[in-house]
């Protein structure tokens, strides 16, 4: 039952994502909205359930988009360790940490897509610039946007026990 | 574990897609939802422009009635233009620039990411569409085909940067490829420094890619750096179609013989 909710949220942001907010923002610099579910499933859900949907939407999105295939599985099964890890050795799962770690997050995702892109030797094609821009931009709106995306996923398992 | 991580994502990188039915069947399952929001959102904007903005309307209509005017003047001057045309190409025996159908398509989803560029539209397997096939609109190259489900299908923008076409400049035919950047800009490359570019200059499609058909409009050379070494110059080109604002395409179904094509 617990996936099925899971996967409606998924799908729901992620039509969200590739639908709703490219009409609403003309120019591409919105953050990646699945790492704050990401990050929520790191933080706060048992593996076995956090992993099962972090695997399912990589590749769903890896299959939407012209990335090579298995770049956002990787990005979020590691950001998803990495959130996983802070909450076992920091014990960083509550507080201030909740209000930079979906930017924290994001500046992970993109650092790892442009050695991605550096690595499959195509980085000369992209002015530093842009670069910088684009990564600030989509940092900011995570940074003033991400905690309410993180305290809503929060309330699910009140829902669920309405 | 990080290099196994690397050497399977070099591999999955060379091919652009998975070859597996996994990718057309998410797509198949996501897309409607895509589109769904897509008209929600249309139509909300449609009544907000049509009966909340009446007053502008007004205004709108007589600017409308001169420039009408204006452009039937500017019609019957294409028309004879039209004509001429015709005549010289029969004359040179020309062949058209488009061969062929042509299928309308519909923007439904965008790339998740900012820094890959694809569109998902609402046209598929069933209405004759197969992987390779070149994307254009009245602006020019759109992209190519590169992933295909029943009803929809993801195509590669020309912006991309897996993205190459092959490319001539319109005024001294010199050749070169044009490569997607995933910016706001094309790069012309592998252009002789021999060769005359100028700023400007307008880039079409040369069709000897197999892919576009020769002719198509892709941008206008912004920039060109010529180094002191190499035989190559650098040029930059802004392309003629606004990929911020595409919202409908139209597929070449009988695009020129090329290997890329799939056989349907």
């Amino acid at each position: 039952m617990i996936f099925l909710f899971y996967i409606v949220i998924v799908f729901c942001i992620i039509v969200l994502q590739t639908a709703v907010v490219p009409l609403l923002f003309t120019t591409r610099g919105f953050y990646d909205l699945l790492i704050p579910f990401v990050v929520y499933a790191g933080f706060f859900r048992p593996i076995a359930e956090g992993l099962t949907t972090v695997i399912l939407m990589g590749l769903i999105t890896d299959c939407l988009s012209a990335s090579p295939f298995g770049l956002y599985l990787t990005t979020y099964v590691w950001l998803y360790v990495g959130a996983r890890w802070l909450v076992r050795f920091f014990h960083a799962h509550s507080g201030v940490v909740l209000f930079f770690i979906v930017a924290v997050g994001v500046l992970f995702e993109n650092i790892l897509w442009l050695l991605t892109i550096t690595f499959l030797g195509r980085m000369e094609l992209i002015s530093s610039e842009a670069v910088v821009s684009c990564v600030f931009r989509q940092v900011l709106w995570a940074l003033f946007t991400g905690p309410f995306f993180l305290f809503g996923y929060m309330q699910i398992p009140h829902w669920m026990k309405r | 574990m990080v290099v196994a991580n690397i050497v399977i994502l070099s591999i999955t990188s060379r091919h652009h897609h998975s070859s597996s039915s996994l990718g057309p069947v998410l797509i198949g399952i996501v897309a409607p939802f895509q589109a769904g929001a897509t008209r929600s959102i249309q139509f909300a904007g449609n009544i907000w422009r049509h009966y909340f903005s009446l007053v502008s309307v007004a205004r709108e209509n007589d600017n409308l009635r001169q420039a009408l005017a204006r452009a039937v003047q500017e019609n019957n001057k294409q028309r004879e233009t039209v004509l001429t045309n015709q005549r010289l190409r029969r004359l040179l025996n020309f062949t058209k620039t488009i061969l062929g159908k042509q299928l309308a398509a519909e923007v439904i989803g965008l790339d998740p990411s900012p820094w890959f560029k694809s569109v998902t539209v609402n046209k598929g397997k069933f209405n004759g569409i197969v992987k390779g096939m070149p994307v254009v609109n009245p602006d020019g190259v759109v992209g190519q085909v590169a992933e295909v489900s029943g009803h929809y299908a993801n195509v590669l923008l020309a912006i991309d940067r897996n993205s190459a076409v092959d490319a001539l400049v319109q005024r001294t035919r010199a050749r070169g490829i044009i490569k997607g950047t995933s910016s706001d800009q094309y790069r012309f490359k592998y252009v002789l420094r021999k060769n005359d570019v100028r700023v400007g200059d307008t880039i079409i499609s040369s069709g000897m890619d197999g892919v576009f058909p020769k002719g198509i409009l892709i941008g206008q050379v912004a920039d060109i750096v010529r180094r002191n070494s190499g035989i190559f110059q650098e040029v930059a080109v802004i392309p003629h179609v606004d990929f911020e604002k595409l919202e409908e395409v139209m597929i070449i179904l009988n695009p020129p013989k090329g290997n890329f094509l799939e056989t349907p």
